[in-house]
């Protein structure tokens, strides 16, 4: 123990190199972590705070921003009808992409009627929209664009006047904005058209059998508001786990390679007392322990320097660029502190070797 | 000293092996996602590109088709059909939707042709018929393989079920596939008649396509016309767009990891030669020789790495696609010049690390045997 601290801390810049090395790998890991943690939390923001507890869309239409849902003709009146069902909220959605100051910034438009429901759950500057040329705007991509209530915004071929400003609508991908529906059908020249049915369910009723009743008409689909939460954040999830879990990968190795340098150079270095240790009657066991050790410490530092780091981007990165939301859960520390000590694990083969192959007589030739 | 530095970075396989792998690890992080963004880009406007169409016409406003919806009233098909220059129209319907195989669901472009589609139709059938025909639909092949569908089989689209009579190539992306059905069908389904979502003009041989559309717009109300190419470079755009900001972020953690990488290596490396460099200053070797000797140790780690992540890369780029269905890599110039400054700054800056220590190396030490 005595000699792989010695090992490890006699140079202090490639120590403090070293536990940067690991410390950057695991920050990395951490934020894009956290990253997908805040995506699903953000796009499912809009349903989460929406009412209702069962979502009718068209048939074959699972989540709400995978897909254009239309339903048919008549789908609210015949919902209304159900039994069970307390309220049935109409709204209009569909991407469109806004040009902003030449930007393309994709946005989710949602059309709904402020009587009913459906609309901004948190207006934080103005108020709801009164005509069919009025609009909610999210707030962060407002202040992103310097745009504020007062100013036009133009959506496809039509120009709206924000009247107020929403929070919780935002994310890094796409923002909500709210028009009144009337104003949403004349846009898509579609009057009358509903693309979802928030339904709140009748105090004392079931929302799995009202959910089965509904589905039981023609030509829609109905679900639990949770079970398209979760549609939706599988569908994100299967675009960007992959290049997410790529990016993971290679800052582990990169951690694993940090740690294998300092601890194969500090052993590289320290051959002759190895060699004499080995002389003396040290077991390859014993000289396994002291580059463990020093692969340990070196990881576990790393590791939690990089939770510390992850935390300072975390913040600097959601200040500088409001749009992400990036969360640190609990348990993602106890993670990054076993992939730290899996990195320094791994990280202990090389030098490892380098003892084992050690002949104890290397020591006297010298 | 060229030599020596040479040696030295050599004379360590192991050591070079670590030195190396963590740059190029460093580089691949820079070069992965730019790679995996390049390929985005180029497949997201692949419909577009390939639509037999040199004109697109759309909703006034419209510049797009991902994300994008477009309604145009029908009777302004015959209009821009009359434009001068313009040689064929084909009026497609489109939306994003779901195509239902079985207990798979696929998000796709469900793109309503009309009988005879002059443009917008599949471009690389790999089996069956081009034209879906009544409640027949042409689907992505690797989706229908994942699925376990063939020609025969029915799918679900717009909430009905169609036979599937053909399977297109190249009609996947990053996030959907590309599913043909008859126009009719589609208009059927959507209850909204009346309405097209696109125009696809095809202009007269020797027309100039920018005149051509410059042309619809002035005469036909209500529209947006754009060239295949202005509009295919839109839709890249989107995705640019959407990226710079995660590519920052992804970038300077891979700068700042790549800096440590390379300044520990060079830092340790020195450390490990300090008795050499002590015998060298003995022999009258000056400072600024050592420094030579490090930083060339360092161009060529760096050098080394930017070429082994490059190549990483590339060879991620074959596999990934052959792994993950809507996933591809596409290695492009710009970022390779923009790893290949990274590298240097890299290898300038691990090299400024060890200066000091050489600049205190006492060349006695030596006879020291320290």
């Amino acid at each position: 123990m005595l000699v792989a601290h010695r090992n490890l801390t006699k140079e202090k810049t490639r120590l403090a190199l070293s536990i940067g090395g690991v410390a950057l790998a695991i920050m990395l890991v951490l934020i894009l972590d956290g990253f997908q943690v805040g995506m699903y939390q953000q796009i499912t923001s809009y349903l989460e705070h929406s009412p209702g507890s069962v979502v009718v869309a068209q048939d074959g239409v699972s989540n709400l921003l995978g897909a254009t849902s239309l339903l048919p003709p008549g789908a609210t009146s015949r919902v209304q009808e159900i039994e069970g069902v307390a309220k049935a909220v109409p709204i209009l959605s569909q991407f469109v992409i806004l040009d902003l100051h030449g930007k393309k910034q994709p946005a989710y438009l949602v059309g709904y009627s402020p009587e009913l429901g459906g609309g901004p759950w948190e207006i934080v500057e103005g108020r709801q929209p009164r005509t069919d040329e009025e609009m909610v705007f999210d707030r962060v991509l407002a202040r992103r664009h310097e745009i504020g209530v007062g100013d036009e915004v133009k959506v496809i071929d039509r120009t709206y006047r924000i009247v107020g400003l929403s929070s919780g609508t935002t994310s890094w991908m796409t923002s909500f904005f709210f028009l009144r529906k009337s104003a949403v059908e004349d846009l898509f020249r579609a009057p009358g058209a509903t693309s979802f049915l928030l339904v709140e369910v009748q105090e004392g009723k079931s929302s799995e059998a009202v959910r089965d009743r509904i589905s039981g008409l023609q030509g829609v689909e109905a679900l639990l508001k949770s079970a398209m939460e979760a549609n939706d954040s599988r569908l994100f999830a299967r675009f960007f786990s992959a290049p997410v879990r790529l990016m993971a990968g290679i800052a582990f190795l990169i951690g694993v390679l940090v740690v294998g340098l300092v601890i194969y150079t500090a052993t590289v270095e320290r051959q002759r007392e190895y060699g004499v240790l080995k002389a003396l009657g040290a077991r390859n066991r014993v000289l396994y322990g002291v580059v463990v050790v020093q692969a340990f410490w070196a990881a576990l530092a790393g590791a939690a320097l990089g939770i510390l780091l992850a935390q300072g981007a975390r913040l600097a990165i959601m200040s500088a660029r409001p749009q992400f939301l990036i969360i640190l859960e609990a348990d993602m520390a106890g993670r990054a502190i076993v992939i730290g000590l899996g990195m320094g694990l791994l990280a202990a083969l090389a030098p490892a070797r380098a003892v084992a192959g050690l002949a104890p007589a290397e020591v006297f030739r010298r | 000293m060229m030599r020596l530095a040479v040696r030295n970075l050599f004379q360590n396989r192991m050591r070079l092996l670590i030195s190396v792998g963590g740059v190029a690890l460093a580089l691949m992080l820079i070069l992965s996602l730019d790679a995996i963004v390049s390929w985005i880009e180029q497949r997201v406007a692949a419909y577009i590109e390939a639509s037999g169409a040199d004109v697109w016409v759309s909703q006034e406003g419209v510049r797009n088709l991902h994300m994008a919806s477009s309604s145009l009233p029908a009777d302004r098909v015959d209009e821009v059909a009359a434009v001068p220059g313009v040689e064929s129209v084909t009026p497609i319907l489109y939306v994003t939707n779901v195509v239902a195989m079985g207990e798979e669901r696929a998000i796709a472009y469900i793109i309503g042709l009309p009988e005879g589609a002059q443009a917008g139709g599949p471009w690389n059938l790999v089996a069956g018929e081009v034209d879906p025909g009544p409640e027949g639909a042409v689907i992505d092949q690797g989706i229908a393989e994942k699925s376990g569908i063939g020609l025969g089989d029915h799918v679900e689209i717009l909430g009905r079920a169609f036979e599937v009579v053909g399977l297109s190539g190249g009609t996947s992306t990053f996030t959907n596939s590309i599913a043909f059905i008859r126009g009719q069908d589609f208009s059927d389904l959507r209850a909204n008649p009346g309405v097209v979502s696109f125009v696809l003009v095809r202009v007269e041989g020797g027309a100039s396509a920018t005149e051509v559309a410059t042309r619809i717009e002035a005469e036909v109300e209500g529209v947006t016309a754009q060239t295949r190419e202005a509009f295919a470079a839109q839709e890249r755009q989107v995705v640019r767009d959407m990226s710079t900001d995660l590519l920052t972020i992804m970038n300077s953690v891979g700068f700042l990891i790549g800096l440590a990488v390379m300044g520990l290596t060079v830092y340790t490396s020195t450390l490990l030669r300090r008795g050499e460099h002590g015998v060298l200053k003995a022999l009258g070797a000056q400072n600024r020789d050592l420094y030579l000797s490090v930083g060339l140790q360092a161009l060529v780690s760096v050098g080394l790495g930017l070429a082994v992540g490059l190549a990483f890369t590339l060879l991620l780029g074959a596999v990934v696609p052959r792994l993950v269905s809507n996933l591809g890599l596409r290695v492009s110039l710009p970022s390779v010049g923009k790893a290949a400054i990274a590298s240097v700054v890299f290898a300038v800056a691990a090299a400024l690390l060890p200066i000091r220590q050489i600049h205190r190396l006492d060349p006695a030490m030596v006879f020291r045997g320290k």
